[in-house]
C-alpha cells in the first residue's frame, strides 16, 4: 500500500502538489486524471522516488525518496531514445538490476522474448530503437517495464501514442498484472478508457486532490466535472459502463 | 565468429564476450611485436627463452634492451592507450555526446599549462617534476570547471561547456608563459605532441596504479553507464543512481586521463577513435564493451609507438603524429562503411 500524508512538492517557488493525502491500494489499478499541468506526472515521479518532497510518501511503510532498494517499473511519457541501441537491448535493460554485472541470464532472455511477443514487437528485436514509430516505442517501454517483474508499475500516459487496437491490447496486458499482485498507477487523458480499466480514480487539479475512490463513484461525481471546467458529460451505456465526452458549452 | 550479422529470430546478447577475448589476443600479439621490433630486433624464441630462464636466450646487451627499454615502454603505451580509450568512451556516455574526448573537460590544457610551468620555471630545474605538474594541472582544470559549472547534476553538459572555457583560459596562460620564455618553445611543443621516451619501470609503476584502479572502477559501473543513455527517471527505475554514476564516472575517467597525460604528454585521437571503432565493429553501443575498448586502445597505442620508433629509425617520430596519421584515415574508412552512430 502507498500511503501519502501531507505531501507537498515545490519546483522553485511554485507548489506543484499542495498538501496531498492519499492511500493507494495494493494489487489495484489506480488512475490519476485531471487537466494538463494538474501535477499528475509530478505525483508519479514522487511515487517513483526521484522527486524531492515535503511530507511523507511511504510504499509498504518505507519512505520512497531516493530509496534505491525498491524495484519500481516506470513508463515515461517522454523517454530518451538511445542512439544505436537495438530493441532487444533496450528491453533487456529492464533486467539490469536482477542480472547484475556481466552477461544477462538465460531466464531474462526468454522472458524478454516472451514479452516482445506479448507486446507485438517480436521480430523487431534487432532493429534500432531510433527507427521505431511512436507506438512501437511505447510498446517497447511497456515491455521493458514488464520484464522488471516489479510489484509496482507507474505509467505516464501509456496509450497516448497507440491506435485503438494496441490501446486495448496493452491495457489488457497491464490489467492482467493485477492477478499477480502488481499495483498499477497510471495517468490517462482518456477518462472513458480510465473508467474501463481503473479500480480507483483520483481527480487532481492545480496540485490538489478533488476526489478519490472507486471508479463508478468518482466518474459520476461533480468534482470530476469541476476539474474539467464543467466541459464534460458522463453517459452510462446499457452495460453500465460510463462514457465521458467533452462538450463545447459548459453544462 | 560473425560480427554484425543480423539474425532476425534470435535475441542477441547485449555483449558478445568472444569479441573481448579476440581483443585480448590482439593485445598479446601486438605487445609481442612491440617488444621484439626496434632498432635492435629481438627474436621471439629468444625472448621466451630468456623470460622462462632457459639456455640460448638473449645476450646481456639484448636483455638490457628488453627489460630496461622495450618492456616498460610497451607496458606504458598499453596503459596510456587503455586509459585514453576507456575514458573517451565513458565521457561519451556521460555527456551523451559521441564527440566527447578525454581532453575535452580541460584536462589537456590544464596538463599543458602545468607542464609549461615546470619547463619554464626560472628557479631551479623542475623538469623532473613535469609529470607531477601535468597531473595536477589536469586535475585542477577539471575541478575548476566542475565548480564553475555548478549545476552538473541538473545539466551534465554544463560541465562540458565550462571545461572548454577553463581549457581556453589555461591555453592562454600557457601561450603567454611560452612567449615570455622562448627557449621553452621546443620542449613544450615536443611534450604536447606526446612521447613515450620517458618510459621507465618507475613511470610504469605509478601510472599503472592510478590507471588500473580507474579502469577497474569504470568497468565495474559499465552496466549502469548504459542507463545514462535514458532519462534520469528511467535510469532510476531500472535500479541506477544516475547522479552517483555520473560523478564516479567523471572522477575515474579524469584520474585515468590525467595519469596518461602526465606519463606521456598529449596523445590525441585514441579516446575518440577506439570507442567508435569497437562500437562499429561489434554493432553495439553498450558500455559493457569497456574492457574491449581498453584492450583495443592499448593495442592501438602499442602499435602506434612501434611505428614511431621504427619508421624513421634511428630517429623517432612523435607518437601523436602516428595516431592521427594512421588513425584518421582508418577511422574514416570504418565510419563510411559502418555509419557508426546510426547504423
Amino acid at each position: 500500500m502507498i500511503d501519502i500524508q501531507n505531501l507537498t512538492v515545490r519546483l522553485g517557488s511554485t507548489e506543484i502538489l499542495k498538501d496531498i493525502n492519499l492511500q493507494i491500494t495494493s494489487s489495484k489499478w489506480t488512475c490519476l486524471v485531471g487537466p494538463n499541468g494538474a501535477g499528475k506526472t509530478t505525483l508519479l515521479k514522487a511515487i517513483l522516488g526521484l522527486q524531492p518532497y515535503v511530507g511523507s510518501l511511504k510504499d509498504d511503510y518505507v519512505e520512497v525518496y531516493n530509496n534505491h532498494n525498491r524495484n519500481v517499473a516506470f513508463v515515461p511519457q517522454h523517454p530518451q531514445i538511445p542512439i544505436g541501441m537495438s530493441v532487444g537491448e533496450y528491453v533487456l535493460l529492464g533486467r539490469a538490476k536482477r542480472d547484475g554485472w556481466g552477461t544477462e541470464s538465460k531466464n531474462s532472455r526468454s522472458l524478454v522474448a516472451e514479452t516482445l511477443r506479448l507486446t507485438g514487437l517480436f521480430g523487431m528485436q534487432n532493429q534500432l530503437v531510433t527507427r521505431l514509430s511512436g507506438g512501437e516505442i511505447q510498446r517497447a517501454l511497456i515491455a521493458r517495464a514488464l520484464v522488471q517483474e516489479s510489484n509496482l508499475i507507474l505509467l505516464d500516459e501509456p496509450t497516448s501514442a497507440l491506435d485503438l487496437h494496441h490501446q486495448i491490447e496493452i491495457l489488457n496486458c497491464i490489467e492482467s498484472l493485477k492477478s499477480k499482485g502488481v499495483t498499477i498507477i497510471s495517468t490517462m487523458h482518456d477518462i472513458t478508457l480510465a473508467a474501463m480499466y481503473a479500480d480507483e480514480i483520483v481527480v487532481i487539479k492545480s496540485g490538489e486532490i478533488l476526489s478519490s475512490g472507486a471508479t463508478n463513484l468518482v466518474v459520476n461525481s461533480p468534482e470530476l466535472k469541476f476539474a474539467f471546467d464543467d466541459r464534460i458529460k458522463v453517459f452510462t451505456l446499457d452495460s453500465g459502463r460510463p462514457v465521458i465526452m467533452a462538450q463545447k458549452e459548459k453544462s | 565468429m560473425v560480427f554484425g550479422k543480423r539474425d532476425n529470430q534470435e535475441l542477441r546478447s547485449i555483449w558478445d564476450w568472444r569479441i573481448t577475448a579476440a581483443a585480448a589476443l590482439l593485445l598479446l600479439f601486438i605487445g609481442l611485436l612491440g617488444i621484439s621490433f626496434g632498432p635492435l630486433s629481438l627474436r621471439f624464441d629468444q625472448i621466451f627463452r630468456t623470460i622462462l630462464g632457459l639456455p640460448n636466450g638473449l645476450t646481456e646487451q639484448e636483455r638490457g634492451v628488453l627489460l630496461d627499454l622495450r618492456l616498460p615502454r610497451v607496458l606504458l603505451a598499453a596503459l596510456v592507450g587503455g586509459a585514453l580509450a576507456t575514458s573517451g568512451a565513458v565521457y561519451q556516455a556521460v555527456f551523451r555526446n559521441p564527440l566527447a574526448d578525454p581532453y575535452l573537460l580541460g584536462a589537456a590544457s590544464g596538463a599543458g599549462l602545468g607542464a609549461t610551468i615546470a619547463i619554464t620555471n626560472a628557479h631551479g630545474n623542475l623538469y623532473g617534476l613535469l609529470p607531477v605538474f601535468a597531473f595536477c594541472g589536469a586535475i585542477l582544470a577539471v575541478l575548476v570547471g566542475f565548480f564553475i559549472s555548478g549545476k552538473f547534476f541538473a545539466e551534465p553538459n554544463s560541465l562540458l561547456l565550462s571545461g572548454i572555457a577553463v581549457g581556453s583560459f589555461a591555453t592562454a596562460v600557457q601561450t603567454y608563459l611560452q612567449q615570455r620564455h622562448s627557449a621553452s618553445l621546443r620542449p613544450v611543443y615536443s611534450w604536447i605532441l606526446g612521447q613515450l621516451t620517458a618510459a621507465s619501470w618507475q613511470v610504469v609503476a605509478w601510472s599503472s596504479i592510478y590507471i588500473l584502479i580507474a579502469i577497474s572502477i569504470l568497468i565495474s559501473i559499465s552496466k549502469q553507464l548504459d542507463g545514462l543513455m535514458l532519462t534520469d527517471e528511467e535510469a532510476y527505475s531500472l535500479g541506477i543512481n544516475p547522479n552517483r554514476i555520473r560523478i564516479i564516472a567523471v572522477v575515474a575517467a579524469t584520474l585515468a586521463t590525467a595519469t596518461a597525460v602526465a606519463a606521456s604528454g598529449l596523445i590525441g585521437f585514441v579516446g575518440i577513435v577506439v570507442p567508435h571503432l569497437v562500437r562499429g565493429i561489434s554493432h553495439r553501443v553498450t558500455n559493457r564493451a569497456l574492457p574491449t575498448i581498453a584492450l583495443v586502445g592499448a593495442s592501438f597505442l602499442v602499435l602506434a609507438d612501434l611505428g614511431a620508433r621504427t619508421l624513421l629509425s634511428p630517429a623517432e617520430l612523435p607518437i601523436g603524429v602516428i595516431t592521427a596519421f594512421v588513425g584518421a584515415p582508418f577511422f574514416l574508412v570504418v565510419l563510411r562503411r559502418k555509419r557508426l552512430v546510426n547504423q
